[in-house]
């Protein structure tokens, strides 16, 4: 499964290569997706991809070492109701997680969202909800 | 040409229940496989579709008289003005007029949908008061229900096709094409290709006044050409009535262009007749004949650089080349809907719910589309620049550039290589804030990220740069990327100042 997580570094752990040692620990794949880090407060978006048992596990590695590790449950969310299909975000999302299908429906593919927003304001009918953790 | 049927043979044939009708898409298969004779004789409608952003779009309201009667002189609804240059009670809102109150948020687009949607509208009206219409403020709520006629009255819909726009500048930009990203980061188009209704007829031979149309999910009629009308380019346009009473939200959607304002999605249909030969070839012409240019939205001017040719069926592939890269491509224009639509009008017409009209009087084929009367040429940066620039070099110190700055009383200094091409800018505001920070070389203050602009650039572009990225002025260059002076604030309320006298 493919999961969103939100990770927030105290002040002690910004400093420690804390992403590399836990990415040795574990068989998921993380891609690191939005990244805020400053002298006060680090916040990291990323995916993670692994099975339900390792997702776990890796929350447990990043809070043993003073990393606030929180699954997201709402990411992305596209309103079909109101989607006109027109395709005006196609061309601006930058991963492909909006794309068109084989009958010209837009659809979004939540995994691969990395919650850039630029398909926010850009939805004639603002169609697209982006839930910003921070 | 030889008539092959009439629209009585075919109204009739609806009536009988045996009329074949196709949409565009299917069409293009039957021609291709059995041939434009067969066509004539088997396939009797063709059935079209367009659902996108129509600006030129709008609707006439009446809101019946109050009591003491007013004379409305201003009305708004939900906020945003409509315009009663008319009798008492009559206005029209016109979908990219802005709220007031929201701005961009909300538009005469979206008042029409939440009016078809039947939700209530807040009325509010102002007058100067006559004698036989006293009153002179109105404030009230109103529901589609409540008022006499609402009819949708487009003067410019269902362009035959449209460019295709990209962005040639590094940032960036918001247009009625939708979102541009910098340096050719995408392109975008607009209009139905295959299904688009006036280019399944680009020689007009059964489109007119009176011809009986899909509009906002009820039947409505092309009364007239529509403005700017264009068949010689094949860039024809129609306008267009119906009921806004027995129109469908599902086909009427207010929108936003984002940072360029607000607009409505007009979905709309047209059937073509098979009535000869040659309506059955154009007709079923396929994508990659349907041609357009795409061009360089990043130049603000009327004329537009062309950056190549394509075809509606590589813009619909959702990829394409310019220059050398892939580029990746977004329809303004829905084409589910487009072919909801025309699947629509075939069930309305084999159902016999809707019959064909035959237009009073067809379009006109050659009318001409002229740029606007400008009694004054608008002025270039050229005009208004300080030329030839003081520059600077990187190595120079930053005392240079104080004393420079003093005896000639300017504030931008573009800094410059040994070859005259741009590096950075200096402002006198820079030279004083760094004077005592021990900095010594122009190259640690300079900003190496500059705003340009060029010669030949209108002057109201170059005013808009200064204001969106909040500077005061505006290196000069050339293509080549030498300075060729400065334009300023100053420099562009001079040339105000001369236009108002
Ligand atoms: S926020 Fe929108 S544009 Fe950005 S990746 Fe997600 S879907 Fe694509
Ligand atoms: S821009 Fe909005 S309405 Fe158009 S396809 Fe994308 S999500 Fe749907």
């Amino acid at each position: 499964m493919s999961v969103k997580m939100l990770l927030k570094y105290s002040a002690e752990a910004l400093d420690k290569p804390i992403l590399a040692e836990v990415i040795r620990q574990t068989s998921a794949g993380i891609n690191i997706l939005h990244a805020e880090l400053n002298a006060t407060k680090g916040e990291m978006l990323i995916g993670v991809e692994g099975s339900p048992e390792e997702i776990e596990r890796l929350i447990d590695l990043f809070k043993g070492r003073g990393v606030d590790a929180r699954r997201l449950e709402r990411t992305v969310e596209l309103d079909e109701g109101s989607c006109m299909d027109c395709g005006a975000c196609l061309s601006l999302c930058p991963t492909g997680a909006l794309h068109i299908t084989e009958d010209y429906s837009v659809k979004l593919n939540e995994n691969k969202c990395i919650m850039c927003e630029v398909c926010v304001p850009a939805c004639p009918v603002k169609a697209i909800k982006v839930f910003k953790p921070f | 040409m030889e008539t092959a049927k009439t629209y009585e043979e075919i109204n009739q044939k609806i009536r009988d229940g045996d009329v074949v009708v196709l949409t565009a898409e299917e069409v293009a298969g039957f021609v291709r496989e059995k041939g434009v004779e067969k066509a004539v004789k088997e396939v009797d409608v063709v059935t079209t579709g367009t659902f996108g952003a129509m600006c030129s779009s709008g609707a006439w309201l009446n809101f019946g008289h109050a009591d003491p009667p007013i004379k409305m002189q201003r009305v708004w609804l939900n906020d945003v003005e409509a315009y009663a240059g008319v009798a008492a009670v009559d206005a029209y809102i016109g979908a990219t007029q802005l709220s007031e109150s929201e701005g961009m948020e909300y538009g005469g687009g979206h008042v029409i949908e939440d009016l078809v949607r039947g939700k209530e509208i807040e009325l509010r009206a102002t007058a100067y008061g006559t004698d036989c219409c006293p009153s002179r403020e109105i404030r009230t709520t109103i529901t589609i229900d409540d008022i006499n006629q609402a009819v949708l009255l487009n003067p410019r819909n269902a362009y035959q096709r449209y460019m295709a726009a990209t962005n040639s500048r590094d940032e960036t930009i918001y247009t009625y094409m939708g979102t541009l990203l910098p340096n050719y980061g995408n392109v975008t188009f607009s209009g139905a290709g295959i299904l688009s209704p006036l280019h399944r007829d680009p020689n007009y031979e059964t489109i007119g006044v009176g011809t009986r149309i899909f509009l906002g999910g009820a039947q409505g009629y092309v009364i007239w050409e529509g403005t700017q009308h264009n068949p010689g380019k094949a860039m024809g346009t129609i306008m267009v009535i119906g009921n806004l009473k027995e129109m469908d939200p599902r086909y009427l959607r207010g929108c936003t262009i984002h940072k360029y304002g607000t607009s409505l999605y007009v979905g709309l249909g047209i059937p073509i007749p098979l009535i000869n030969e040659r309506v059955a070839q154009t007709v079923a012409r396929d994508e990659d004949q349907i041609k357009t240019n795409l061009l360089d939205y990043g130049v603000p001017r009327r004329d537009r650089p062309v950056i190549r040719e394509v075809t509606y069926a590589e813009l619909r592939s959702g990829k394409i080349e310019v220059g050398n890269k892939e580029v990746p491509v977004s329809p303004l224009s829905s084409f589910k809907m487009a072919r909801e639509i025309a699947e629509k009008v075939k069930k309305w017409i084999e159902r016999g719910e809707f019959f064909l009209s035959s237009p009073m009087e067809l379009l006109p084929r050659d009318t001409i589309f002229k740029p606007m009367r400008q009694v004054a040429e608008a002025p270039l940066v050229r005009d208004v620049m300080t030329e030839p620039a003081i520059t600077a070099g990187p190595e120079d110190t930053i005392s240079h550039a104080a004393r420079l700055f003093a005896e000639r009383e300017f504030n931008h200094l573009p800094i410059v290589d040994e070859g005259g091409k741009l590096l950075g800018i200096v402002t006198s505001w820079d030279v004083a804030v760094a004077l005592g920070t021990g900095k010594k070389k122009l190259s640690e203050i300079m900003t190496r990220r500059v705003i340009t602009a060029s010669e030949d650039e209108p002057v109201d572009a170059a005013a808009r740069k200064l204001e969106q990225h909040n500077v005061s002025g505006l290196p000069v260059v050339n293509a080549g990327g030498l300075v060729r002076g400065v334009i300023t604030s100053e420099d562009i309320s001079k040339l105000i100042g001369r236009r108002v006298k």
